[in-house]
């Protein structure tokens, strides 16, 4: 069979073929994610011998581990978007309507902790898979739609609470939220052993990466919503079902912004209208920051945890150094932006040697 | 005539007629009294100016996330200019639209020198400017600064607020940059196709950087409306016009792909998304129903413009 | 006949390719020139190249002056412009949203006061349309114009500044044949009045109609400069396009078996897009070649065998079964039907991603556990393919944006392989390359013939139809006008081929 099909007058190597032979591949300095690890290494130092209660485990160290948790999810669920080229805009509205219907649960059904996680996940994932819906029947711009509904949800969520509570957050704490908010590992022994100082909330964001991950990486729907990005009329021809995937990206998107709103409402004790306010921004910070592009057909899952944590610490440290929130606003966006510029620099002079030794 | 009552632009003005005038008799007449009109005027300027703001840069396909926060930042400015630095009201202005300028333009040269998608970029510089906006004053606010501004914020010349005069002006303004000037063709041509523009010897680089310092100029001019008319200033402001600023060209039917402008569908629009707040003050709705209300015709409006594109393209 | 332009030794390099290898052009006033070649053979480079999109490796331009021929530089495409060298690009260059005065004058938009010079712009405009004498509202939005009044606007564009010289690039691509004598009669008119016109087209029935001279290039050389067309025939033009390429090549020889049960019928076909009654059966090992010109609706009848285009009307049948094809993922996997597309870089190819996953995305199901794709099994597929078809690669990991237009048309066959397709239908296999990675194709394509594979082959590429095709279907206006038997000879064939193409019905 081979012979068959193998040239037999396959020509010599023409010169363009040896040519292009030799791939193209970054130097190992021109990899985002490393310059991230060094920054974080540096500003960590920084911070810590500035002012040494950076590194008070109980204070300082487990609220900034329970931090980034929230956030690298925040990440995650735009990632899961940014995956397609789209953009989700209600990304934070979708947390506040699943956590309006955890907190429901909890309130009304009096479900356990986890089961009313499911449902609020649940809830997440459907509006999202509405916002796929919409748009691959519509064909609209994914920004436009989710602007609309993030309009649309700002309302709801808030009608909702209104009817449903006394206007701004549920009254319950179902058991177990105490020490999800609370305690870490080291809380818990089996005999002399104790585990590290570790705040429960960090599992959560730890499976919703590996299982991004590999998404992403190994799995097929992982892999077909990224060449969907890639070139969604490649990918249709290629016997990919666009629509489904564009409906399961978003869906997931929905999801993981449930869970984000999950472990905030976690981490603030309560399930209130005001979750997911500040998700948009940071959303889009972290895998940017990471490496992963608007353009689609390729995303940063390690990259996003690195700018996750970037921002937080930055957050943390300047916090302790009493600089104002709005300053730390300042000092984040310069950042982002130094990052940006220093990747595309990179980028060109990569390219540049790339070339030149080629 | 039938052009003219096929395009976007007729649907909303007949919308806007029809809903202003069932609220007037709905309120009985109420909101035609001087007072409520004033009202629903003045409150009307900034998000008109602010949703130009967005469609110049629509136009060359990029966003400006940034625009709100730079309002903010810009108006704070001219007041600490009023108040800290005792300079003159006119030149606080002045110093308002530049400072919104040069933030614009600093926005365009990022994006051109990067090559980094504007959404990024934007997003980078309104995250170091809510820094900034805060730091001119901290949790403060600005206010008794210039009686003769705020005089004119306050002031109706033939029963129309000054405020909404400007901000018709800046539209016409606008609007007669992009129909009449070359820089202004050629910022569309740029829009529409970049590869043809660039063969025909027009810069796309440039047009990028135009649309951004346009931007940035407009938001300053709605800085000044704020400071005018509103009397007092503090930090928070501009937080609640990023999204708004998107819905009134969305829903006015400019593309985001870039290429096409509707001043008159981008004021038309956010009159009407004015209305729907009036209504509900009149009739003290939750103020929540509002952003439900605005979320549905972003999107039903462009499904109309896709429906109606469907249409005459078969047509055809 | 005074010389207005010359292009000597020309030399143009991409990364992996010589587009252009010292090429010659002369140009004369009051002449229609056309510049021919395969595709791949440099063309439109050259086109580029005289307009100032690109800049040459080497080489001169050269044009008339008042004092001669001088040598000129351009930067870009506006210094072009501003000598007088007009060019209407095969893309369309319009911005829809202008009105037609607009378009023409947009390279040097007046002003009066500093504002838009309205009057100025509708005159220069009515001027530019009334060379070419043509009816079309300058006031009225480009947008509702039909294809072929947008391309005299692009014409009247390109003279909108005095151009001495037009080059047109495949200008009648998108019309049809009575708009096409349309354009010519305007371009003949041009030449009376003195302006040059170079013309590019693959259609040679319209070269011998309109062209003077004509420049052949192959393979970015010119093998004939500057020639009057009179002194040639049809045959010598193509032998000097494909050189004897067509010839030399030895094929596998195969004898597809006349009885087999066809692996796919096409009875009484009709779709939404607009063909009727076609119909069309391939038997396991041949090879069906689809002739017609571009716009016959060719690719769009293979889209709707993917289920991308409404069947309104008969019966598509795979393996003697009826099949109603929902998608491309029900063709492939249902029916084992696969389709290379001829845009590989817009629908085959997912250019930003790796080798291996441009290979390997049909069958991503079938090298799965669990949901999770198992890497060493798509290695090994990609090193077993890379290897049946000679690609050339350093890593499976290589993006395939940065292989070369032969190999990554071999990876964007090599994922329908993986799949195990029984029919396969292939568009324009060839377009955009170089000649012996063509020739290695046509190898490639009879093999897979030879496997027992059906294959339905689309070209507009009739060396390569009389060398592969078992049979000929060939199509016009959406419709097969005639089935041939394929013998091989390439002057008879290619005649009855025209024939059929230009009207006279003729049997099989």
């Amino acid at each position: 069979m081979k012979t068959a099909t193998t040239p037999p007058a396959a020509p010599p190597a023409p010169p363009a073929a040896v040519a292009e032979a030799r791939p193209r591949t970054l130097p190992f300095w021109a990899n985002p994610r490393l310059g991230l690890v060094i920054v974080i290494v540096v500003l960590v130092a920084l911070f810590s011998s500035l002012t040494p209660a950076f590194l008070d485990p109980r204070l300082t160290l487990a609220p900034l581990q329970a931090d980034i948790s929230v956030y690298v999810v925040v990440g995650l669920a735009q990632l899961a978007v940014l995956s397609l080229g789209h953009m989700n805009m209600a990304v934070g509205r979708m947390a506040a309507l699943s956590t309006f219907a955890m907190g429901l649960a909890y309130d009304r059904l009096g479900v356990p902790l986890l089961v009313g996680l499911a449902v609020g996940l649940a809830v997440g994932a459907a509006i999202g898979a509405l916002a796929g819906l919409v748009i691959t029947k519509t064909g609209v711009n994914s920004f436009v739609v989710t602007l609309a509904l993030d309009f649309g949800l700002l309302g709801l969520v808030t009608i909702l609470y209104t009817r449903a509570t006394d206007g701004v957050a549920f009254a319950v704490k179902p058991a177990g939220l105490a020490e999800l908010r609370f305690d870490t590992f080291a809380d818990y022994c089996l005999g002399e052993v104790c585990g590290p100082r570790v705040p429960l909330v960090v599992p959560f964001a730890l499976v919703a990466v590996l299982a991004v991950g590999l998404l992403f990486r190994y799995a097929r729907l992982g892999r077909e919503i990224l060449m969907t990005g890639a070139n969604p009329v490649a990918a249709q021809l290629s016997g990919i079902p666009t629509h489904r995937r564009v409906v399961a990206a978003h869906a997931l998107s929905g999801l993981l912004a449930a869970l984000a709103g999950f472990l905030l409402a976690a981490n603030n004790g309560a399930f209130s209208a005001n979750v997911g306010e500040s998700f948009l921004l940071p959303s889009f910070l972290a895998p940017v920051l990471g490496g992963t592009l608007l353009a689609g057909g390729a995303v940063s899952v390690l990259g996003t945890v690195l700018g996750a944590t970037l921002t937080q610490v930055i957050y943390k440290g300047l916090n302790l150094l009493q600089f104002s929130l709005e300053d730390l606003k300042l000092y984040i966006g310069l950042v982002l932006l130094a990052a940006l510029s220093l990747d595309r620099l990179r980028a060109v002079l990569a390219e540049r040697r790339a070339v030149s030794s080629s | 005539m039938k052009n003219l009552v096929r395009t976007n632009e007729f649907t909303l003005a007949a919308t806007a007629v029809v809903g202003f005038a069932t609220l007037a008799v709905a309120t009985d007449f109420n909101l035609l009294t001087a007072g409520t009109m004033d009202a629903f005027l003045s409150f009307l300027a900034v998000p008109m100016v602010i949703g130009l703001a967005q469609m110049v840069v629509l136009a060359v396909g990029q966003m400006n996330l940034s625009v709100g926060v730079l309002t903010g930042f810009c108006a704070m400015a001219s007041a600490w200019l009023m108040v800290d630095a005792a300079l003159p009201a006119p030149l606080a202005v002045l110093a308002a639209l530049a400072l919104g300028a040069l933030v614009g333009l600093l926005n365009g040269l990022l994006v051109v020198f990067t090559r980094i998608n504007g959404f990024i970029v934007t997003l980078a510089t309104m995250t170091i400017l809510e820094g900034l906006r805060y730091g001119v004053h901290g949790t403060g606010t600005y206010q008794g600064y210039s009686p003769g501004l705020r005089a004119v914020g306050q002031a109706s010349l033939l029963g129309i607020p000054v405020v909404f005069l400007l901000a018709l002006a800046v539209a016409v303004a606008t609007a007669l940059f992009f129909r009449r000037t070359v820089s202004g063709r050629r910022l569309l041509a740029s829009g529409g196709n970049p590869f043809a523009a660039r063969l025909s010897g027009i810069s796309n680089d440039r047009a990028l950087v135009l649309a951004h310092t346009l931007s940035g100029l407009l938001a300053g001019v709605a800085a000044v409306i704020v400071v005018a008319a509103f009397g007092s200033v503090n930090a928070s402001i501009g937080d609640d016009l990023l999204l708004p600023s998107f819905a009134a060209p969305i829903i006015g039917g400019v593309a985001l792909v870039g290429g096409v402008v509707s001043v008159t569908g981008t004021v038309l629009a956010a009159f009407l998304v004015r209305l729907v707040d009036v209504t509900q003050a009149q009739f003290d709705i939750n103020r929540r129903w509002v952003d439900l209300i605005i979320g549905a015709v972003v999107l039903g409006a462009v499904l109309l413009g896709r429906a109606r594109e469907r249409l005459t393209g078969g047509a055809r | 006949m005074s010389v207005v332009l010359t292009a000597e030794k020309l030399v143009k390099t991409f990364p992996g390719v010589r587009a252009l290898d010292e090429a010659t052009l002369t140009v004369s006033a009051g002449s229609v020139h056309a510049l021919l070649g395969e595709n791949g053979a440099g063309k439109s480079t050259l086109i580029k190249l005289l307009t100032g999109v690109y800049r040459p490796d080497g080489g001169h331009i050269r044009l008339a002056g008042p004092d001669g021929l001088r040598e000129v530089h351009f930067a870009g495409p506006q210094d072009a412009q501003r000598v007088g060298v007009g060019v209407v690009h095969q893309e369309r260059n319009l911005i829809p949203a202008f009105s037609v005065a607009e378009n023409i004058c947009l390279q040097h938009l007046p002003r009066r006061n500093g504002l838009l010079d309205r009057a100025r712009i509708r005159s220069e405009a009515r001027r530019c349309l009334d060379l070419l004498d043509v009816d079309i509202d300058p006031d009225a939005p480009v947008s509702g114009l039909s294809v072929a009044h947008m391309q005299l606007v692009e014409i009247a564009k390109a003279l909108s500044a005095d151009s001495k010289v037009l080059l047109l690039d495949e200008p009648t691509a998108s019309l049809t044949g009575d708009e096409a004598d349309r354009l010519y009669a305007v371009v003949r008119r041009l030449c009376e009045r003195g302006h040059a016109v170079v013309l590019v087209s693959h259609k040679l029935e319209e070269i011998f109609a309109v062209a003077d001279t004509v420049t052949v290039l192959r393979d970015g050389r010119s093998v004939a400069e500057a020639e009057p067309l009179a002194g040639h025939t049809r045959d010598q033009i193509v032998d000097l396009m494909v050189g004897r390429a067509y010839q030399e090549v030895r094929l596998t020889p195969r004898t597809p078996d006349p009885t087999a049960e066809p692996a796919l019928v096409l009875a009484g076909v009709a779709t939404a897009a607009g063909h009727h009654d076609v119909n069309l059966a391939v038997r396991p090992g041949e090879i069906l070649g689809l002739y017609g010109l571009v716009g016959a609706g060719r690719s769009e009848l293979a889209k709707a065998l993917l289920g991308l285009e409404q069947i309104t009307a008969g019966e598509v049948r795979v393996h003697g079964k009826a099949a109603r094809i929902r998608d491309v993922g029900d063709a492939l996997r249902r029916h084992r039907i696969g389709y290379v597309t001829e845009n590989r870089k817009e629908e085959g190819l997912f250019l930003s991603q790796t080798i291996a996953r441009n290979t390997a995305v049909t069958v991503w199901r079938r090298l799965s556990r669990l949901g999770l794709v198992r890497d060493r099994a798509e290695r090994a597929l990609v090193a077993e393919y890379a290897d049946r078809l000679g690609i050339r690669l350093a890593s499976p990991d290589q993006l395939a944006g940065q292989l070369s237009g032969g190999n990554q048309q071999k990876v964007s066959l090599a994922k329908w392989l993986a799949a195990d397709c029984d029919v396969l239908i292939i568009d324009e296999p060839t377009v955009g390359i170089d000649v012996r990675t063509k020739a290695a194709f046509h190898e490639l394509i009879t093999g897979l013939a030879g496997q027992g594979m059906a294959i339905l082959l689309i070209s507009s590429d009739l060396p390569e139809m009389v060398t592969l095709a078992d049979r000929i279907a060939v199509m016009r206006d959406f419709a097969v006008v005639g089935e041939l038997v394929n013998d091989h000879e390439y002057s008879r064939m290619s005649q009855s081929v025209i024939r059929l193409i230009h009207g006279a019905q003729e049997a099989a």
